[in-house]
């Protein structure tokens, strides 16, 4: 495995730097820890890198407070997300995420962008966002931005709508509903050890509500269970307008069918197609009971 | 007498853990000697295949200096068997077969150079189980053996029995029968493989940097596949990073290396990437035992009849032998009447298993332990009871001739029965509620295991001994030179606590040489959990001559006739006048006055074990451990999850020389059995290995310690340096067993097969439903 490596700056020497590399194999690189694995397993010849890391912009870089919501930099790493109190309390979903992200070394470089580009179908923090509805900011070579819903932005396996020459810059995600008084917010990650795992299956909800448990909003996403990671629009509706602690058991598995309505998943070295199921189905199911007892 | 300890029992820092931490120590990977070239390996692209080879267009490639195949070298096999070609010829049978090797100038030029090689297959079917191997029809997968048993597939075979097996069946009110499934693990070390061989052309002999367990048995198994002379082999050892049995034995890319240090007359290293490490290492031995058991009304064991088949892989390694290991489980641990014991290793085109940690008593403890827990419901007796009646008692002389003169099994077991009850209060009655449980997400479970191991040695070889030189400097400094090696275990640091204790020199001034077999006196090698009892008592031995000669001089310095000396603080000092000389002073005037004499003494320990007769009976070691664990458990009923929540450990150590690396031992040796026992399997289909990674190798890592208590048991065992056991692998050995038991306890559910992964749980939950 060799590469050259070029390390931009500021977001114009970033942009010149693509435009000069692109009709050049260039790959974008920022914590390398999805790249550097692909790499090994498959060399390129004639390879540039481009290292994100050195290059100075507040917005790529930060996490800021917006009026509508929240504004993630793509290379904000998994650890500044787990450090951040803003997304802790309002988006405990997203700071669960990254928190069970590989490992305390791994989540000092991976970033957020990496996890979204890799595009794989475990990635978690990408899950987490999904039930925050959000949206990702592009940006071409030549400045030119556009924004398109995450539900968008994975195309399939190892696959984005990114076109050549474009960069994942921001993900914004938008504040939890006025009326909201009540989060219940979590990531589960199902895998056979505690760090250093890939999810077999993963499962990310993130509902508001009134101060009874009346659902506002929720958002559902699964990981590891399709070629992509999925939202489950479906079984969010069924929630909508349901109070969180009176789901009855005959709701709770329509609604887990739902879920698993979603799935399409595979078979692997990791684990069988029909354990990937009946485990999301289970816990989906296991959704409620859990609000239930931290409840009691 | 009881004499006060100063050091030995205090928790102490290991020796090397200075160069360690900050990253000083020098382990093989580091070695850079001059003119060295890097070598790499090509290995077979398929796991039984005939094939040619055409090395012509790497062979142009600037910067390769050699390329050897089967046909440039002439070597004998390796292997115990000698069924091992260390470049395979025409034919490969295993995915790690080594067919070429290439020695160049960069380690980039050599893996471009691999790629150039030409190899044509004509590919096989293959036998990828020992069953298959084992009909009539079967090819003959290694060519190399003599064929002495009846069916050409057979690697080896062990045969044990004591007792009267008709009797004992007859005597018994239960019997069961199970068939137990085990898997291949990897050692997987933090330091992957490595060597660094350097062939001096002008005077014939060959200095080898390796990470070898047993430098003098490597040695000579060099100087075989070599036909060279074993003395003109030099081994020193840099910082080994991680042994646990791996590095028992010598593998092909050794005398690969070697040979192309040979042919090009500079030095070659060889280093294993991490895939190649998960490839090409060898594993534990997974087996198939079928395990018939018998109790009688009362609780007591009657017997175990057993048969085990082991998939051998294509060539023989140390995997083959761990029935010396398992056959004292069956036949010692707890009281049994009778035991007949079959073992058979069948060639498959397969990887090979070595040695690992527990040398076949994981496997073998796994089986048994669980088999407890079927008779026990099978009569309706308590667990722990059942255990505890049947347990070993000191003074025992087992069927197989085992002799306890010490015995902590007993008190191993009340210790972990009484401290997790205290916790969990779980007791049978709740298990019986057990469908009411099975509607609860999660579901907790609780499992009792214990182990036999041996703690004095092993008299496998016919010597079991180790020597020592001891010597005091004229300024007070110590050096101990020890045949015995450092593999990360910490012999180093006790071996210096123990010179330390005894001669009253400060730790500091105290040095270990022990990583050169042109300096260093025999020893057998690191197994067997052997070197604090073997180096140690051999240490104790040299001081006790040493010390009589400091004694001597001491007495004519300071006009006294004593016979015992206090060493303390760097002074000798008479117990009868309490005058005292400084102990670098007394050096001083051996040395330099006359009759002029050394502050050096040798000594060779030679365990008072013996090697086991034709049918293995014998007291194969200095002194026995033992251990009990009982393990809390939860499981996730909707996904399968394994949570190990809590660990009671009581273990026979004889006496803790340092607490610090014992609880180093404890907490490693739980969480690789955990990993054993719940997630660590090298996958495979085909001969292929489908996971060479630590991404799908699921080696469990520390958000995964559990709740460990640790409870040693001090049983004072007088062969032992201060009463010490062997302490090393006995930690892995009864783990996956207790989890097992704990799992099935939770739910109801009957364990025959390790790893005990999420979704086999969730496949057995569904069974019961």
């Amino acid at each position: 495995m060799s590469f050259e490596i070029i390390n931009p700056t500021t977001t114009k020497e970033l942009l010149s730097v693509v435009k000069n590399l692109k009709r050049k194999k260039f790959r974008f690189g920022a914590g390398c820890t999805d790249l550097l694995l692909e790499l090994r397993k498959k060399p390129e010849e004639n390879l540039t890198v481009i290292n994100i890391t050195q290059v100075k912009d507040a917005v790529f870089t930060g996490i800021k407070k917006t009026s509508k919501g929240l504004t993630i930099g793509s290379r904000v790493t998994a650890h500044n997300i787990v450090m951040n109190e803003e997304i802790k309390r309002n988006f405990p979903v997203l700071h669960e995420a990254a928190l069970n992200l590989a490992s305390t070394q791994i989540r000092q470089v991976a970033t957020v962008g990496g996890n979204l580009c890799t595009a794989s179908p475990s990635g978690d923090i990408a899950c987490a966002l999904m039930t925050l509805g959000a949206n990702c900011e592009i940006i071409n070579e030549n400045g030119r931005r556009r924004r398109i819903p995450i539900h968008d932005f994975h195309t399939g396996v190892r696959a984005t709508a990114l076109k050549r020459g474009e960069l994942l810059y921001s993900i914004s995600i938008r504040g939890n509903e006025k009326n909201k008084k009540r989060i219940f917010s979590r990531f589960i990650k199902i895998g056979t050890r505690k760090s250093m795992e890939c999810s077999v299956v993963s499962l990310a909800y993130h509902i508001q509500t009134d101060i009874k448990g009346k659902i506002i909003h929720a958002g559902i996403a699964i990981g590891s269970s399709a070629p992509t990671i999925r939202s489950t629009d479906s079984a969010c509706k069924f929630l909508a307008g349901k109070n969180i602690f009176e789901i009855s058991e005959n709701e709770k598995k329509e609604f887990a069918e739902k879920v698993v309505g979603y799935a399409s998943p595979i078979s692997d070295i990791r684990a069988t197609a029909w354990y990937r199921k009946e485990v999301l189905y289970n816990i989906s199911k296991g959704i409620f009971e859990d609000i239930l007892s931290n409840e009691e | 007498m009881f004499k006060e300890l100063k050091i030995i029992g205090k928790p102490t820092p290991k020796h090397d853990a200075h160069i360690r931490v900050t990253g000083k120590a020098v382990y093989g990977h580091d070695i850079v000697l001059p003119g060295m070239l890097y070598g790499a390996i090509l290995r077979t692209e398929h796991p039984s295949a005939e094939f040619t080879i055409d090395i012509s267009a790497a062979k142009k490639i600037p910067g390769v200096v050699c390329i050897i195949t089967a046909d440039d070298i002439d070597t004998n096999n390796i292997s115990y068997k000698r069924d091992h070609p260390i470049l395979k010829k025409g034919e490969v049978n295993c995915i790690r077969d080594e067919i070429a090797a290439i020695a160049a100038e960069t380690k980039e030029i050599a893996q471009q150079a691999l790629k150039l090689i030409k190899v044509k297959y004509k590919i096989r079917k293959g036998i990828y189980g020992p069953f298959e191997a084992l009909k009539e029809d079967a090819p003959q997968i290694n060519k190399f053996i003599s064929g002495k048993f009846q069916n050409k597939n057979i690697a080896e075979t062990f045969h044990y029995e004591h007792g009267n097996l008709e009797e004992e069946k007859k005597k018994s009110a239960a019997i069961v029968k199970r068939r137990f499934t085990l898997p291949r693990m990897t050692h997987a070390c933090m330091g992957t493989s490595n060597i660094t061989a350097s062939y001096n052309k002008t005077d014939g002999k060959l200095l080898l940097y390796s990470s070898t367990q047993v430098p003098f048995l490597y040695q000579r198994d060099m100087a075989h596949a070599l036909k060279m002379n074993p003395s003109d082999i030099r081994i020193i050892q840099p910082v080994i990073g991680g042994g646990f049995g791996s590095k028992l034995d010598m593998y092909p890319f050794e005398p690969i290396c070697a040979l192309l240090s040979m042919k090009t007359g500079r030095p070659v290293q060889i280093i294993y990437s991490r895939e190649e490490e998960f490839i090409a290492s060898p594993t534990r031995q997974p087996m198939i035992i079928d395990l018939t058991a018998g109790v009688d009304k009362k609780g007591n064991f009657t017997f175990r009849e057993i048969n085990i088949v082991k998939d051998n892989g294509a060539y023989t390694s140390w995997g083959a032998t761990t029935p010396f290991v398992i056959m004292q489980a069956f036949s010692s641990l707890y009281k049994v009447g009778a035991c007949m014991f079959d073992a058979t290793a069948v060639y498959t085109n397969n990887v090979f298993a070595g040695s690992f940690r527990g040398y076949g008593n994981p496997q073998a403890t796994f089986a048994l332990e669980r088999m407890i827990d079927l008779l026990a419901e099978e009569i309706g007796m308590d667990k722990a009871e059942i255990r505890l009646l049947n347990a070993n008692e000191k003074g025992e002389t087992t069927g197989q001739g085992l002799h306890y003169e010490t015995c902590g099994h007993k008190e191993c077991l009340e210790t972990v029965i009484t401290k997790s009850k205290l916790k969990t209060q779980k007791s049978e009655v709740s298990k019986h509620s057990s469908k009411k449980s099975t509607q609860k997400r999660f579901v907790s479970g609780i499992g009792y295991a214990s182990m036999l191991h041996v703690g004095g040695g092993a008299k496998i070889y016919r010597s079991d001994g180790c020597g020592t030189t001891l010597k005091i400097d004229p300024y007070g400094y110590c050096t101990i030179i020890t045949g015995s090696n450092e593999i990360g275990q910490g012999s180093e640091t006790v071996l210096a606590m123990i010179a330390s204790e005894e001669l009253g020199i400060d730790l500091k001034k105290i040095k270990v040489i022990n990583t050169d077999t042109d300096i260093k006196p025999w020893d057998v090698g690191v197994h067997a959990s052997r070197t604090s009892f073997v180096a140690g008592n051999s240490l104790l031995g040299a001081i006790k001559i040493l010390k009589e000669k400091l004694n001597k001089k001491a007495n004519e310095l300071l006009k006294t006739s004593d016979e015992e000396f206090e060493y303390e603080n760097g002074f000798i000092k008479s117990s009868i006048s309490g005058n005292s000389i400084a102990l670098d002073k007394v050096v001083r005037e051996m040395h330099f006055s006359h009759p002029n004499e050394l502050a050096i003494a040798s000594y060779f320990y030679e365990p008072s074990s013996q090697v086991q007769n034709k049918e293995y009976k014998g007291n194969v070691s200095g002194t026995y451990a033992f251990a009990s664990q009982a393990i809390e458990v939860e499981v996730d009923t909707y996904t399968g999850n394994v949570s190990v929540k809590n660990v009671w450990v009581a273990q026979d150590v004889g006496k803790v020389l340092n607490p610090l690396l014992l609880d180093g031992q404890i907490h490693g040796g739980i969480l690789q059995g955990m990993g054993y026992a719940l997630s660590e399997e090298l996958l495979m289909k085909d001969g292929k290995i489908l996971n060479p990674n630590f991404h799908n190798y699921k080696m469990l890592t520390a958000s995964d310690i559990p709740e460990i208590d640790f409870f040693p048991i001090e049983t004072n065992d007088k062969q032992g340096p201060y009463g010490a056991k062997g302490v090393g692998e006995a930690p892995l050995i009864p783990t996956a067993a207790a989890i097992a038991n704990a799992v099935c306890n939770a739910l109801d559910i009957d364990i025959i097969e390790l790893p005990i992964t999420p979704e086999k749980v969730l496949k057995a939950i569904h069974k019961n439903i």
